[in-house]
């Protein structure tokens, strides 16, 4: 072979081999990484609707909660629709329960997305309301780990940041009084930093920080420091009982138009302005429960249909005396309300599913979260707009009050507060004291607060939970399982909890 | 004209050249038919020509002794010494089965004598004979290994290709090469007719694809036309009528109420019919909503070539209306194509190819719960086929919906543009050392609109629409292929035949896509359904976009040597980088080896006896597949963060962190192991292959691995990592055996038949004890499973036995209230599994899996006189089905099999009682499993050959008609619409939702060639 042609042969084999690996190397188009983050006053903000978002998963918390007591059934289609839901309403519940897995997974999602902001808290980006936004984020912290002690008991904690992968098998449970140390510690350093006004509606303020930091307190039988803070969401004067003011009518308490009004210490927020499917419940903007909750079929006026699950037992309702305002608000009671409208020539009709005695039909539905007339996006069931009220007034009220007489600190002031909410519910003040007065105090919390989630946590933090609830059993159900997954995650890290 | 004037130049030319040592005549073939473009070169010198169109050819300056040979694709070589001869006739004969056919198999080419990898081929020819739809079609049954099972019926539908059974979780499409580049568009927008051959390989013979081969590479090749043809024209037209293969026995209006009654009543609830004789409706769902269309093809192309040059033309339309929807479901493919080849000098040979393709469809809901399909087989028969708002009708929960009605408010327009093509250049710089550059490239986009009239199906029906909406999306593709690879190709001593090639690879992809949707179209019509004519304001008013890009750099060598064409070795090496891969597995290697021994070359061995041929062949390696989801490796801020701020509550948006990154990540791993044997008997009428496969898929992708809900993946839009976490086997033997015979001058036969076994195993999961997917009912838990020691999508459910016949039966049994319900007579009895004396869902165990033990394929073509007849008909037999089509809800209408229920002891052992009340019988157990083991003859087809003096009157040089079935005929005891109901998928496939039913399609066709 001639040379030059030995010249162009390696020249050509050289070709073949001139491009660098460089070449598959290149940067993400248009995609934010996380080292290129927290770098504004707009990524601070930006992070903290990301870390507000995960509170609207917390349907699964309200209506599972509602389902555990002794005030609803689980319904739904079937004696077999959301096995979960129908196997804690009959306490029969177990470490292999998705939703149960749900709520763990949503309030840590919660818990992760509020850590991710407090671990950059100290950067060196630096602007007015910056501190306003580290607050909120220890606010929401202590609102989603807060909710996980109520369902689990212990759960691991990191205050100093988000978990990092492998840190479920390293990281331990904590105890309750551990977990419940942070969450006033969060609480605590947020409310300085927050505003009496929140900076926007649906935001957190100093006072919401305030009632959940009593509300913790009483879980933990602090009653004087629950006293306390609770008496000083009172005192502000920012907030009264829906319905005693001029224009305003108490039934209304839960339309839409009434949504972030005068009783409202902390609400979370909803909207039917976006789609969702069942494939992401929690990605849904819209308060799935409501859909859940809805009459199955229903064709008629003022509501919309839905799945027919939550459904109110003829005890629940026979708790209300017959002048109570608050039965109406919150009981709808399907056969009188057909039979009305039949009255004035409007047919309505609507479908039964589940009728199983223990946790099917019962002829009510929880008429505070069924789907009003509305014009949301598909899937309709899941995205009704009715906002969530976590924190209401006349909660606190009840609150203060029984803190008050089970601290034995003020028996006529808790009084006072209670009547407050009998009078607006249109009953009789109480001039009970001591026990009697507390027993008051409890049923009225049960029928003012009925429908909305909390009933099952004041049983079990009142250890009265095995009396009320057909199934429960001490030293077990006062927590629910962690998820099975979970602990296999944790390889042995994470103990179950007693009896499960 | 141009003929007279070539034979004079001609004459005048042999005539110039006449002397001594020069030597002429005529090739021609069996049937003493000239044969132009005939190779003839002398042995052990750079002297040859070919032949011209008539045949015709002239050798110069030879010597005594020289060997002449003649070689021609498709016919036996032959060598004949010069001995003086002036005029020198030769005829070839056709090599039966060609061993000398040229098989690509990637960056080059071998003959099936010399492969030593695991490799299958349909040509042309077969292509022909099938008229497929799709080139997948040509595929199913015809390659042992591949099974080949269509997504759906609805025209347009892509077929799922599965070469050597499931390996991976993810993907496991095989790698589509079109013409040397990787071609993602699909088989469904190539015209089949412009095929002409596809390769399969199926062992570590394709690691010179390395990270992109491990799932198998189809290797398709275009017609190419050929040097000195006279330019041919060819129309192929066919005309088909479409049925459904299949109606669903389902119940009349009397048997549905009648037995709707006697569920109500043995719940102990009021009759939904107190009178069932003054039901007004009796309507055959099925029978309104299916219906026949038509589907027409027309393809025309002209090919030919000069001395030097060659070059393809061809154009194509296909139309598909669907039997579900008719136009609403529609398909349309318009492909044009240009080849050009010219050798423009002795030493450089260019060519290119463009080919575009135009698809449109329209989009019916066909696939899933709320199908129209679906909607057809539960809404219940009393109802009208005129009432398109159930309300007032019987409760048929918020999924059922009126099937017509839905068709009438479907409105979408899908409609994708492609464009594909690639320049390549020869360079021959040296004797035997080829350098090839080329340039490859395809260009696609997608416009897709999609309408949502404001509709009211009835209260809270999951499709009604308050307001009305359009989505329109807009997509890019664009990916080049730039090659740069050496081949030497070189003889030593008459022994050693080396061939080394080695080269460098460059591949890019970039994608970008805008997304738009906007609320009130004005007139809710589709005539104005466009995001600029949408008046709609608010919230609902959204847009997207993404930017994708993909890049790859790779250097393979390959070096092939033979000793004595006796003793065959190759091995092969692939370095692959790829912004795909983590920083911590920046670079992959794939190495493999392959080895043949062809026994029938020993002097011992007499080829003449019964085995003609005889090889023994093996191979080994390692490939990739590196389905990573892009910047896997990377934690970004893509995580929803959506809440609802201020008075007016405005949706306001955020940001968050995405799915969990993991560093580590990197490709699937398949090791792969092969022994093949290839045998040709009794006077090379039988062609025998046997193989046995092993494939081990290591480090196995799984995506969203679960992961603690403490690390926050279970928050919108993020998700867990994507992590190398399983290991899956599949092994098995492929045997496929072709015999022809021309029996006769008037008769000829060829029969063919292959089968493959394959065993699937789930050998290792990290991180999990199993995966799960797929669907079952509303609300259960999830039925198909990924375990170690199980087939990969294994159905994970109650085992049954039998139904409760007494109440003594049901109190001797452990308790089912854990199910939901305490049992009852007549209800399902469940066997309690694991023995602890309760049924629960710790009972559930494998019901079955989605992978067939078998697939099988037969065909048969017989030629008799003018007259083709040819059948193909392919198998699956061992997998099993989930029949998931019934919605379980109180008042849908059920399967015919449910009057054979029971209704007393001794009634029926297998149908559950009805009942409205609580029950357990719907929880997934095997009473949903079912077996899908099939026999489909999927084509038969006649054919006429119209005789010379017919088609010369019109100038034709060849006349076809033939009338075809497809989807004849499908043996099975399967009760759902179609046993090849799959979506594929690893984890949930098997799993029939409604599926839409491959049509059966009666074909008229017409080939003319002129």
């Amino acid at each position: 072979m001639k040379l030059y042609k030995v010249i162009i042969a390696i020249c050509l084999v050289g070709m073949c081999f001139s491009c660098s690996d460089e070449f598959a190397l290149p940067d993400p188009p248009f995609a934010v990484t996380s080292d290129a983050f927290f770098l504004s006053q707009g990524d601070f903000e930006n992070s903290l609707i990301g870390a507000y978002d995960p509170l609207q998963a917390t349907y699964a918390n309200v209506i599972l909660g509602e389902i555990a007591s002794d005030n609803t059934h689980a319904g739904g289609e079937s004696a077999t629709d959301v096995i979960g839901w129908q196997q804690v309403d009959r306490m029969i519940h177990t470490e292999v329960n998705d939703n149960l897995d749900d709520i763990w997974d949503f309030n840590f999602a919660g818990v992760y997305r509020t850590s991710y902001i407090i671990e950059n808290a100290d950067n060196e980006v630096e602007f007015d309301s910056k501190a306003q936004i580290i607050a909120e984020a220890k606010f929401l912290r202590a609102y989603f780990n807060f909710e996980l002690v109520k369902w689990f008991g212990g759960i691991p904690i990191k205050p100093e940041g988000k978990f990092e992968l492998g840190e479920e098998r390293s990281i331990p449970r904590s105890t309750v009084e551990e977990v419940y140390a942070y969450i006033e510690n969060d609480l605590i350093q947020a409310i300085p930093d927050l505003a009496e006004q929140a900076p926007q509606v649906g935001r957190a303020s100093k006072f919401a920080a305030q009632a959940l930091l009593g509300k913790v307190y009483l879980y933990q039988d602090k009653f004087a420091e629950s006293a306390q803070e609770l008496q000083a969401v009172i005192n502000s004067g920012q907030y009264h009982l829906y319905g005693t003011q001029e224009g305003e009518d108490f039934l209304n308490l839960f339309e839409f138009f009434v949504e972030n009004g005068p009783e409202s210490v902390f609400e979370i927020q909803y909207t039917g302005a976006q789609g969702a499917g069942f494939g992401c419940l929690q990605c849904s903007e819209g308060n799935v429960a409501v859909g859940f909750s809805g009459v199955r079929g229903y064709n008629g006026p003022v509501f919309e249909s839905g799945f027919g699950f939550n459904l109110p037992t003829q005890e629940a309702v026979d708790a209300f005396s017959d002048n109570d305002l608050r039965k109406q608000l919150t009981i709808l009671d399907i056969e009188a309300w057909v039979a009305d409208f039949q009255d004035q020539g409007v047919p309505v009709t609507y479908n039964i599913g589940n009728q199983d005695p223990q946790t099917g039909h019962t002829g009510f539905y929880n008429r505070k979260y069924l789907p009003r007339e509305n014009d949301n996006l598909p899937d309709v069931n899941l995205t009704h707009p009715n906002n969530y009220r976590a924190i209401r007034y006349a909660d606190v009220l009840l609150m203060a009050a029984e803190a008050l007489n089970r601290g034995g600190i003020d028996d006529a002031l808790a009084r006072d507060y209670l009547n407050q909410v009998r009078e607006r519910a249109g009953l009789a003040p109480t001039d009970a004291s001591g026990s009697v007065l507390l027993e008051t105090i409890y049923l009225d919390r049960r029928l003012e607060l009925m429908g909305e989630g909390h009933r099952f946590f004041d049983l079990v933090r009142t250890g009265r939970a095995a009396s009320f609830i057909d199934g429960f059993q001490e030293n077990k159900n006062e927590v629910f399982p962690i998820p099975l997954e979970e602990i296999q995650f944790a390889q042995g890290n994470w103990e179950q909890n007693t009896g499960y | 004209m141009n003929k007279w004037i070539y034979l004079l130049v001609f004459s005048i030319t042999t005539s110039i050249a006449f002397s001594q040592n020069t030597v002429s005549g005529t090739v021609v073939d069996d049937a003493s038919i000239p044969i132009p473009g005939v190779n003839i070169s002398v042995k052990g010198t750079t002297q040859g020509t070919i032949t011209d169109f008539d045949g015709n050819y002239t050798l110069e300056g030879l010597e005594l002794d020289q060997v002449i040979v003649f070689s021609y694709v498709g016919f036996k070589t032959q060598e004949i010494t010069y001995t003086g001869q002036t005029t020198l006739n030769v005829q070839l004969v056709e090599s039966a089965e060609a061993l000398d056919e040229i098989v690509v198999i990637g960056y080059g080419a071998s003959s099936k004598r010399m492969i030593t990898g695991a490799v299958s081929t349909v040509n042309a020819e077969s292509i022909e004979d099938l008229e497929p739809l799709n080139a997948a079609n040509a595929l199913q049954g015809t390659t042992a290994g591949v099974n080949v099972l269509q997504g759906s019926g609805a025209p347009g539908a892509e077929s799922n290709i599965r070469i050597r059974g499931i390996s991976s979780n993810g993907n496991n499409a095989p790698l589509i090469i079109l013409d040397g580049f990787q071609y993602d568009g699909g088989l469904n927008s190539i015209n089949p007719q412009d095929i002409e051959s596809i390769t399969v390989l199926k062992d570590a013979q394709a690691a010179i694809y390395g990270s992109i081969g491990a799932n198998g590479v189809i290797l398709i090749e275009t017609k190419k036309g050929s040097f000195n043809q006279s330019p041919t024209v060819n129309y192929n037209t066919y005309y088909g009528i479409q049925e459904t293969s299949r109606t669903l026995p389902l119940l009349n209006a009397t048997e549905y109420t009648l037995l709707l009654n006697e569920s109500y009543a043995n719940a102990g609830q009021a009759l939904p019919f107190p009178n069932v004789n003054n039901i007004e409706n009796d309507t055959d769902w099925q029978d309104e909503v299916f219906d026949t269309a038509a589907i027409t093809s027309h393809n025309f192309s002209i090919q030919g070539g000069s001395e030097k040059t060659r070059y393809v033309m061809s154009a194509s339309n296909l139309q598909q209306d669907g039997i579900v929807g008719q136009e609403k479901s529609s398909f349309d493919r318009t492909t044009v194509r240009l080849f050009v080849n010219s050798e423009v000098r002795d030493f450089l040979t260019v060519s290119a190819n463009a080919i575009h393709t135009t698809n449109r469809s329209r989009g019916l809901n066909t696939f899933g719960l709320g199908s129209v399909l679906f909607n057809a087989a539960n809404i219940a028969p009393i109802i009208s086929p005129d009432r398109d708002n159930l309300d007032g009708t019987i409760d048929l929960g918020n999924e059922v919906v009126n099937p017509l009605t839905q068709i009438n408010q479907t409105f979408n327009d899908f409609e994708s543009n492609r464009l594909s093509g690639n320049f390549k250049a020869d360079l021959e710089y040296a004797k035997d050392f080829v350098l090839t550059a080329r340039y490859g490239f395809n260009f696609s986009n997608l416009n897709n609109r999609e309408f949502f009239p404001e509709f009211d199906y009835g209260n809270g029906k999951v499709f009604s629409r308050p307001e009305n909406q359009v989505n329109q999306n807009q997509q890019e593709f664009y990916d080049y292929t730039f090659d740069l690879f050496h081949t030497i190709d070189k003889t030593i001593a008459d022994y050693h035949d080396i061939k080394f090639t080695a080269g460098m690879t460059v591949f890019r992809t970039h994608g970008e896509g805008l997304f738009a949707s906007r609320t009130g179209v004005p007139n809710n019509s589709f005539g104005f359904a466009d995001v600029g004519q949408a008046t709609g304001t608010g919230d609902d008013q959204t847009n997207g976009s993404f930017v994708s890009e993909l890049r790859r750099l790779s250097y393979f060598g390959r070096v092939e040597y033979a000793f004595k064409d006796k003793y065959l070795f190759s091995g092969m090496l692939r370095r692959d980088t790829s912004s795909l891969f983590g920083p911590n597995n920046q670079v992959g290697w794939f190495p493999s080896a392959t080895a043949g021994w062809i026994i029938s070359e020993e002097d011992f061995f007499n080829s003449d006896g019964i085995f003609n041929f005889i090889k023994l062949r093996g191979s080994y390696g390692g490939l990739g597949n590196d389905q990573i989801p892009a910047n896997g490796f990377l934690s970004l801020l893509v995580g929803e963060a959506e809440y609802v701020l201020g008075q007016e509550q405005e949706l306001v948006n955020g940001q968050a962190l995405g799915p969990l990154a993991n560093p580590d990540i990197k490709w699937e791993t398949a090791v792969k192991t092969n022994v093949g044997l290839d045998l040709r008997l009794f006077d090379r009428a039988l062609d025998v292959t046997i193989d046995y496969y092993n494939d081990e898929r290591r480090d196995l992708l799984i995506g969203g691995i679960p992961t603690s809900g403490i690390l926050g993946t279970s928050a919108p839009a993020s998700s867990p990592p994507t992590k190398n976490a399983g290991t899956v086997t599949n092994s098995g033997i492929e045997v496929s055996f072709n015999y022809s015979k021309d029996v006769s001058k008037d008769f000829s036969f060829a029969v063919g038949f292959n089968f493959a076994t394959i065993n699937n195993e789930v050998t290792e999961i990290i991180d999990a004890e199993f995966l799960e997917g797929g669907q079952f009912g509303v609300g259960q838990p999830l039925p198909s499973r990924m375990e170690v020691g199980q087939p990969l999508g294994y159905f994970y459910g109650l085992k049954t036995d039998g139904i409760f016949q007494t109440q003594a039966e049901v109190d001797a049994h452990p308790s089912q209230l854990s199910l939901g319900a305490e049992a009852q007579p007549g209800d399902i009895r469940f066997v309690d599994v694991n023995g602890d004396g309760i049924i629960n869902d710790e009972d559930r165990t494998n019901i079955g899996d989605p992978i067939p033990d078998v697939t099988m394929g037969f065909n048969l073509s017989l030629n008799y006189k003018n007259f083709e007849f040819n059948t193909y008909a392919f198998g699956n037999y061992g997998n099993e089905i989930v029949r998931n089509f019934e919605r379980d809800q109180v008042n849908v209408n059920v399967m015919r099999r449910r009057l054979d229920r029971w209704t007393g002891p001794g009634t029926s052992n297998v149908e559950p009682r009805v009942t409205s009340g609580i029950n357990t019988n719907k929880v997934f157990s095997d009473y949903f499993v079912e077996d899908g083991s099939f026999l489909r003859i999927q084509t038969i087809s006649l054919g006429y050959n119209f005789p010379e003096k017919i088609y010369s009157k019109i100038g034709a040089s060849s006349i076809k008609i033939y009338t075809k079935v497809d989807n004849a005929f499908t043996f099975t005891e399967y009760s759902g619409y179609d046993p090849t109901a799959s979506t594929g998928a690893p984890i949930g496939g098997g799993i029939d939702f409604g599926f839409y039913p491959i049509p059966r399609i009666y074909t008229l066709g017409l080939n003319v060639k002129f």
